[in-house]
C-alpha cells in the first residue's frame, strides 16, 4: 500500500474519554502493529467522539469511531471510506479556528510539539519588546475579557502595570462554572502550554511575579495536563522572566459557582469562604492578600500568544467595532452538532445555530447565551451579530461562551425555572436580594409551572428580577434574573398561558399535560403497560391520567410512536 | 488629600475622600438604615437595606461600602430608594423564621405581655407579675376569673402537652391579683387638668378611666345602675365572679381617685350636650344591654336572658325556684341562665340550641360545668312558638340539620320539615344575644345597630369617643379593656391636638405559625429544662355541692402550684423583641412579614451553650458575628456555611460555642436580630 500510516492521534480530552476513547486507544494499540499512537486533546466536534486523526503520507484522515468492532478497526488501518469524519463546507466557511488551532492536533503533554508548532515564540517576541509595547499590542488587538465581563484586557493590563508593590499577582480564572460550558476545559486539556504562555506574557507585561491558576476540581484532566505543562515550562526555564523564575501555582476550587466571580475567587484563593465583596477597591488595587492582582480568564490568556504572534492590528481585523477576534462557544441543546466552536466576533446567531450547529430551522425557538445567568434570544432575532454589545442590548449576555439551543418543544417558563434552580442554589448567601430574592423567584416559577401561578406572579418576577439585578454585589446575583426577565420579555404569552389557561403549550410541564395513546396506530404490544411504573395504562390501552405521573416511560418505549403528551384535560381521567 | 464635595438628598456636603456614603450621610444627620453594618468590623455589605441611588448612573449602591466620587450625587429618601429598602426588608422578613411576640400575647385582645407575667410568677414574684398584668389588664381580679383565655387556645404547649395542655395562664392573673391587689398602687402622674366624662361603669368604662388616669387625665363615670361594674355585676353570676371580689376590684378605682356617679342615666339624669360642654371629651361605654329577639310567636312570654340575670343580680343573687326551665341559646349568657336556674333550685333545666355543641359559642368549660350540674342539652333544636298552656308555658320546637357554612363560618342550621314537637316549662329564657341601646339620638349607629366609630381611633365625632361592646357588639371583658386602652390613647392624643388615628402602634409580628400547623421539631427551646409536667389542675367545688350554692365554683390556685406551672412556659417570644433592628426598620419602611410568601429558614437552633442560644432561623446572614469574633475578639469561632438559601452561621464542625463565650457576648450585642442571644430573658 502506497499510503503509509505515520501516526494515529486519538482525541482524549474528557469528552473523548467519556465517549470511549480510552478503550479505543487500547484496541488501536493492540491492533496497530507498532504504529505510533498519540493522545491529543479535543478538536471540538463532540458529537462525533471518539475521534481519531490518522496521519498518512498523503495527509490526515479523520474517523469518528463510535464502536470497536473488528471490522471498524480494520477499516481504519486499511484507510477505508467507512466512518470517515469530515466537516461540512458551510461549517468550515463559518468557523475561524485560531485560538484552538492546536487543540486536538498536538499532544497536550509534549512541550516539544507545542514549540514545534510555534509555541512560546510569542513569549520570546514579547520579551524582546518593552512591557509597555506588549500592553499596547494587546490594547490594539481590542481583546476583551472572555470570562463574560468583556472588560478591555489591554486596559486592565495597563492598570496592573502601573501598580508598585512587593508582590504582583496574576490569576487565571479557570473556574468554568456555567453548566454546559467547556471552552476553558478544552483549552486546558488540549493546549495547556498556550495558557501558560499567555500568562507568562501577562506577567512580563505587567511586572507580576506570582501566577495562580484557579481551576475547578471537577477538571482533573485539565489539572493533570497543566501540572505537566508547568513542570515542562520550569524545566525549560520559560518561567524565568526578567531573570527571575516565576511561580505558577494551581489552586483547585471546591465547586462553588460564585468563585468564578473575581472577588470571591480571591477570597477562596486566600483560604477564606468564597464570597464576593463590594468593588472598588478593584483587585488590581487590592487583591490576593491585598497585593495588586489581575484576573483574566483562560480563553483571554489563550488569545494572548496569538495576538503577540500576529500583531494586535492583524488580530483586530476580525470582529466587529466593539468586539474583536474570535470567540469560543460551547454549543449544546437541541441541535445536530453540539461541541466546541470558534467563530469570528460578529457572526450571526443564525450562522452559529443553523450553519455550524446544524439545527433544524423549523424546530428552534430560541438560544440561551451566557449560561444560566444569560438570557434567551428568540429565533426571530437570530440575525443579531454575536458581540458583547449586541447581546447585551437584547437582554442576554455574551458570558463565557455557553450557548444552548432551545427547541420548539421546550417550555420557556420551565427553561427559566431550570436555570434559576441552578443560580439560586449557587448564591453564596451574602446579599439579601440574591439569597432570598432568587429563591422567591424560583418558588414563583415552580408554582407557575405546576399550574398554580397567579397573574400577580408576573409582576412580582419583573419587579423582583430588576431588584435582584441592582441589589447584588457580584455577577451571580446581577445576572441571575436574566433568564426570567428575558423569557418574560420575549415569551410572556407562555407565562400567561400557564397562569390563565393552566396550559403548557410546549407540553413540557408535567402538571399541565396529559398523556394519551393514539389508538389507530397502536399495535397492542403491551410495552407501555409493562413499563408503566404506576400501572396507569389499562389492558385496553388507555392511560388513566389520574394515575399517570407523566414520567414519559411509555412514550420512550413505544415502538410505533403512538403515545403522546396532549393538553391538560384532553387525556382520559377515571372517576 | 483635599476634601471632596458630595450631594445627598440635595444637601451639599464636604467629606474626606475614602469615606463611605453612609458615614458622610450620618455625619450630616441624614438617617440611613443598616443591618449588616458595624463600625467595629471591616465592611460587609450584605443586607442592602442601606442602598442609596447614584443619580448620575441611576444605579443603587450599598452606602455602607460605596465611597463617593467628587461631585457625586445621591438620593436616600426618594420613593424609589424606599421601595428598594422595603423590598430588601420584605425578603428578610419572608425567610425570618421566628416569633416577635409569643402567640399568647398576639392572641390576647389586650395584648398583655403574658410571657413576662408568667415568668415573674414562675420566679415567685407575683407583685411584679401584677405590675406587668396591669399595664394591659386593669381588672385583673375579674378577668383572672372570667376570661375565656384566648391566650391559652393559641399556647404552643398544646403541642408538647397535647391539646388542652396550655400553660394555665389566666390563673396567674387571678393569683397575682388575689395576693397583692389590696396593697398594690400604681405610680400616678400628676393630673393635667383635663377631664373626661365616661358613660357606663362596665369593663370598657372602667378601663378607659384607668388608662386616662395613667396619662394624667381625670374622669367621671356616669352609671345608670345603682352600683358600678356593668356586666361584671349584673350579667356575670355570683358563682363565677363573687361580687365581694368585684367590690375589691372597684375599690382600687376609688383609690385612683376615679369618680363614679351611680343612678345617672344618660338622657334622663344627664344629657350628652351638657357632658360635651362640661368635659374635654366624652367616652361612650354603655355596653350591650338590649336583648335580641327570638322572632317567634309568643316570645313576650319568655324572659330575655340578661334581664332575667339582672333581676336576680339586683336581688343579691337570690330568687325563687324557676321550676321547669328552658333556656334558648348557646352563648355564655345562656350558660349563666342555665346554671343560675340550677342554683335557684330547679331540677329540670334544659338548653335548646339550633346547631351542635361544636358550634356553640359558649366556653367549653361552661358547657362542661353546666352538664356536670345536671343541665340537659338539646342540640339542633330551634324554637318555633311559645304559648301559655294549662300547666305552664308550651314551647313548640323544630329539629334542625346543618347545611352550608354561613358568614360566620359556622354551618347554617336548616329546619327539618314536620319535625315539630312541644315541650312544657314553667320558665322560658331567651338568651340569644344582645344589642346596643344607643343612649342618645345624636350618636350614629352602624349597620348592626351598634355605635358607629372610627375603626382605628374609636372616635365617634367631635370630642365623643366610644369603646367596648357598644361599638363591637357583645364581647368579652378582656376585649372591653382592650378597647378602653385604645380609646384612652385616642382621647389623650385628641386632647393634645394630635390626630387620634396616628397614635396606635401597628407593630409587625413575625410568627413561626399556629401550633396546629406545627410539630415539636418546629419549636425553639431556649433551655432544655422546661417542665414537661402536665397542666396544673383546677380546684373546683364538686358539682353536687355547687349546685346548691352561689359560692364561687373555682378556687384560686396556690402560689406553689402556679410557680411550678410557670416552669412549663416555652417562652416563645423573641429574645431580642425590643431591640430587633429588622423589626424597627420594617416598621418604618412598611415592610410586612407576609408581603412575600415562601419557604422559611430551616437551619435549626443550638441551645447547647449554658447561657447562649443560637437561633439560626432568625439569622439574616449579615456576618457581623463572624467578623466580630474574628476581627475584634480574635477568636474566629464562627463561620458561614453552605450556599444559597441554606447558608447559615455555625461554629467549626457544628461544635457548640465554648463556655468561655459567656464572658464575651460581643456577637450577641451586635447581632441585629437576636439570632445570637442570651437565654435568660430580662
Amino acid at each position: 500500500m502506497s499510503n503509509r500510516i505515520k501516526k494515529i492521534k486519538v482525541g482524549m480530552a474528557s469528552c473523548g474519554i467519556a465517549a470511549g476513547a480510552d478503550e479505543l486507544y487500547k484496541i488501536l494499540e493492540a491492533n496497530g502493529n507498532g504504529i505510533p499512537l498519540e493522545e491529543v486533546g479535543c478538536i471540538g466536534h463532540c458529537y462525533a467522539e471518539p475521534l481519531i486523526e490518522v496521519e498518512t503520507d498523503a495527509g490526515s484522515i479523520f474517523y469518528s469511531v463510535t464502536d470497536t468492532k473488528q471490522a471498524t478497526i480494520d477499516n481504519i488501518f486499511n484507510l477505508g471510506e467507512a466512518s470517515r469524519f469530515g466537516i461540512s463546507e458551510i461549517r468550515a466557511a463559518k468557523e475561524n479556528v485560531k485560538i484552538t488551532r492546536l487543540c486536538g492536533r498536538i499532544s497536550p503533554t509534549d512541550i516539544d510539539e507545542y514549540i514545534a508548532n510555534g509555541g512560546y515564540e510569542a513569549l520570546q517576541k514579547a520579551q524582546a519588546m518593552s512591557s509597555a509595547e506588549v500592553i499596547d499590542e494587546v490594547k490594539i488587538s481590542g481583546l476583551r475579557g472572555r470570562g463574560g465581563g468583556g472588560f478591555p484586557t489591554g486596559m486592565k493590563w495597563g492598570f496592573m502595570a502601573s501598580k508598585e508593590a512587593d508582590e504582583k499577582i496574576i490569576i487565571c480564572n479557570a473556574d468554568e462554572g456555567d453548566p454546559g460550558a467547556f471552552m476553558d476545559r478544552s483549552v486546558m486539556e488540549s493546549v495547556p502550554h498556550q495558557l501558560i504562555e499567555g500568562m507568562l506574557i501577562a506577567a512580563y507585561a505587567t511586572g507580576s511575579n506570582k501566577l495562580f491558576i484557579y481551576c475547578r476540581a471537577e477538571y482533573p484532566l485539565a489539572i493533570k495536563n497543566l501540572k505537566i505543562a508547568i513542570d515542562q515550562a520550569y524545566e525549560r526555564k520559560l518561567n524565568v522572566i526578567n531573570g527571575k523564575p516565576l511561580e505558577i501555582i494551581i489552586k483547585e476550587g471546591a465547586g462553588a459557582f460564585v468563585c468564578g466571580e473575581e472577588t470571591a475567587l480571591i477570597a477562596s484563593l486566600e483560604g477564606k469562604r468564597g464570597m464576593p465583596r463590594f468593588r472598588p477597591p478593584f483587585p488590581t488595587d487590592k487583591g490576593w492578600n491585598d497585593f495588586p492582582s489581575m484576573i483574566n480568564n483562560v480563553e483571554t490568556f489563550a488569545n494572548v500568544p496569538v495576538i503577540l504572534a500576529e500583531g494586535g492590528a492583524e488580530y483586530a481585523k476580525i470582529g466587529t467595532e466593539g468586539s474583536k477576534g474570535t470567540k469560543l462557544f460551547a454549543l449544546a441543546g437541541d441541535l445536530e452538532n453540539p461541541g466546541l466552536i470558534e467563530v469570528p466576533m460578529g457572526i450571526t446567531l443564525a450562522e452559529i445555530v443553523f450553519d455550524i450547529g446544524g439545527a433544524d430551522r423549523d424546530s428552534v425557538k430560541a438560544v440561551q447565551t451566557g449560561g444560566p445567568s444569560g438570557g434567551c434570544i428568540p429565533v426571530e432575532l437570530f440575525d443579531t451579530p454575536v458581540d458583547y454589545d449586541s447581546l447585551k442590548s437584547l437582554g442576554a449576555i455574551m458570558g463565557s461562551g455557553g450557548m444552548i439551543v432551545i427547541g420548539q418543544n421546550r417550555c420557556m417558563v420551565e427553561t427559566a425555572r431550570y436555570f434559576l434552580d441552578f443560580t439560586h442554589r449557587e448564591s453564596c448567601g451574602k446579599c439579601t436580594f440574591c439569597r432570598v430574592g432568587t429563591k422567591r423567584m424560583f418558588e414563583t416559577l415552580e408554582r407557575i409551572t405546576a399550574g398554580a401561578g397567579e397573574i400577580a406572579d408576573i409582576n412580582f418576577l419583573e419587579d423582583m428580577g430588576t431588584k435582584v439585578r441592582s441589589g447584588s454585589l457580584c455577577g451571580l446575583g446581577q445576572t441571575a434574573p436574566n433568564p426570567v426577565l428575558a423569557t418574560l420579555c420575549y415569551f410572556k404569552d407562555e407565562y400567561l398561558s400557564h397562569i390563565e389557561n393552566r396550559q403548557c403549550e410546549a407540553l413540557e410541564c408535567p402538571a399541565l399535560v396529559d398523556v394519551e395513546i393514539k389508538q389507530d396506530k397502536c399495535i397492542k404490544c403491551k410495552l407501555c403497560i409493562k413499563n408503566c411504573p404506576v400501572n396507569a395504562v389499562s389492558d385496553d390501552f388507555v392511560i388513566d391520567n389520574t394515575l399517570c405521573t407523566r414520567c414519559n416511560s411509555c412514550i420512550e418505549v413505544c415502538p410505533k410512536d403512538t403515545i403522546f403528551r396532549c393538553k391538560k384535560g384532553d387525556g382520559y381521567y377515571s372517576g | 488629600m483635599a476634601n471632596i464635595t458630595v450631594t445627598i438628598d440635595g444637601k451639599q456636603l464636604s467629606a474626606a475622600p475614602g469615606e463611605t456614603i453612609l458615614k458622610i450621610a450620618r455625619d450630616a444627620g441624614i438617617q440611613i438604615p443598616t443591618l449588616c453594618h458595624n463600625e467595629k468590623i471591616s465592611r460587609t455589605t450584605s443586607c442592602f437595606v442601606c442602598v442609596v441611588k447614584d443619580i448620575k448612573s441611576g444605579r443603587f449602591l450599598p452606602s455602607c461600602s460605596a465611597c463617593p466620587a467628587d461631585g457625586g450625587e445621591y438620593e436616600s429618601s426618594s420613593a424609589e430608594v424606599s421601595d428598594m429598602r422595603r423590598s430588601a426588608l420584605d425578603l428578610l422578613l419572608s425567610e425570618h423564621n421566628g416569633d416577635c411576640e409569643a402567640p399568647c400575647t398576639i392572641a390576647c385582645p389586650a395584648h398583655a405581655d403574658v410571657e413576662a407575667y408568667v415568668r415573674a410568677g414562675r420566679d415567685g414574684d407575683f407583685l411584679k407579675s401584677l405590675q406587668i398584668i396591669k399595664t394591659r389588664i386593669p381588672l385583673p381580679m375579674s378577668i383572672g376569673r372570667v376570661c375565656p383565655r384566648f391566650c391559652e387556645v393559641d399556647c404552643r404547649k398544646n403541642i408538647t402537652a397535647g391539646e388542652g395542655g396550655a400553660v394555665c395562664i389566666n390563673d396567674f392573673k387571678r393569683l397575682a391579683a388575689d395576693l397583692h391587689y389590696e396593697e398594690y398602687m400604681e405610680e400616678l402622674p400628676e393630673l393635667n387638668g383635663k377631664k373626661v366624662a365616661i358613660i357606663g361603669a362596665g369593663p370598657a368604662g372602667l378601663g378607659t378611666a384607668y388608662y386616662l388616669r395613667m396619662q394624667g387625665f381625670a374622669s367621671v363615670i356616669y352609671e345608670k345602675m345603682p352600683k358600678p361594674g356593668g356586666m361584671l355585676r349584673y350579667g356575670i353570676p355570683e358563682y363565677r365572679l363573687p361580687k365581694d371580689i368585684l367590690d375589691k376590684e372597684l375599690n382600687h378605682f376609688n383609690k385612683l381617685g376615679i369618680e363614679i356617679l351611680c343612678n345617672q342615666e344618660l338622657g334622663k339624669d344627664v344629657t350628652l350636650d351638657e357632658l360635651k360642654k362640661d368635659f374635654d371629651a366624652v367616652a361612650i361605654t354603655v355596653g350591650c344591654w338590649k336583648p335580641s329577639s327570638m322572632r317567634t310567636e309568643g316570645e313576650e312570654l319568655a324572659a330575655p336572658g340578661i334581664e332575667w340575670l339582672e333581676k336576680i343580680a339586683r336581688n343579691g343573687w337570690k330568687g325563687k325556684n324557676p321550676g321547669r326551665t328552658i333556656v334558648v341559646g348557646g352563648g355564655n349568657t345562656a350558660m349563666d341562665c342555665l346554671r343560675t336556674s340550677v342554683r335557684l333550685g330547679s331540677d329540670n333545666v334544659q338548653c335548646f340550641y339550633r346547631r351542635t355543641e361544636k358550634e356553640m359559642p359558649a366556653e367549653d368549660i361552661e358547657i362542661l360545668e353546666a352538664k356536670e350540674e345536671g343541665v340537659i342539652f338539646n342540640f339542633l333544636t330551634a324554637p318555633v312558638s311559645l304559648r301559655q298552656g294549662e300547666n305552664g308555658l308550651i314551647l313548640t320546637c323544630r329539629k334542625m340539620e346543618l347545611g352550608e357554612p354561613d358568614a360566620s363560618g359556622r354551618r347554617r342550621p336548616v329546619p327539618i320539615e314536620g319535625s315539630d314537637y312541644e315541650v312544657e316549662a314553667d320558665t322560658v329564657i331567651a338568651a340569644i344575644g344582645q344589642k346596643t341601646a344607643i343612649p342618645d339620638a345624636t350618636i350614629p349607629a352602624n349597620r348592626w345597630g351598634d355605635v358607629e366609630a372610627d375603626k382605628i381611633s374609636q372616635q365617634v365625632n367631635d370630642n365623643i369617643f366610644a369603646a367596648g361592646d357598644c361599638i363591637s357588639g357583645a364581647a368579652t371583658v378582656v376585649e372591653g379593656v382592650a378597647g378602653a386602652f385604645r380609646v384612652a390613647n385616642s382621647i389623650a392624643a385628641y386632647l393634645a391636638d394630635i390626630d387620634p388615628t396616628t397614635v396606635h402602634a401597628d407593630p409587625i409580628n413575625v410568627s413561626r405559625g399556629h401550633w396546629r400547623n406545627m410539630a415539636i421539631d418546629d419549636l425553639v427551646f431556649l433551655r432544655n429544662d422546661i417542665s414537661d409536667e402536665p397542666r396544673v389542675e383546677f380546684d373546683f367545688l364538686p358539682p353536687a355541692e355547687r349546685k346548691h350554692t352561689m359560692d364561687e365554683v373555682s378556687r384560686t390556685l396556690t402560689k406553689e402550684n402556679m410557680m411550678k406551672e410557670g416552669e412549663r412556659c416555652i417562652e416563645c417570644s423573641c429574645t431580642s423583641r425590643d431591640e430587633c433592628k429588622l423589626k424597627e426598620h420594617s416598621e418604618s419602611y412598611g415592610a410586612k412579614p407576609d408581603a412575600i410568601k415562601g419557604e422559611k429558614i430551616k437551619a435549626g437552633y443550638d441551645n447547647r451553650h449554658p447561657s447562649i442560644i443560637h437561633d439560626r432561623m432568625k439569622c439574616i446572614k449579615c456576618g457581623i458575628c463572624v467578623k466580630i469574633c474574628k476581627e475584634v475578639v480574635n477568636e474566629n469561632l464562627l463561620s458561614i456555611k453552605q450556599r444559597g438559601f441554606s447558608a447559615k452561621v455555625e461554629a467549626a464542625f457544628g461544635q457548640p460555642l465554648p463556655d468561655s463565650c459567656s464572658e464575651c457576648g460581643e456577637c450577641i450585642e451586635k447581632c441585629p436580630v437576636g439570632a445570637l442571644d442570651w437565654k435568660i430573658k430580662k
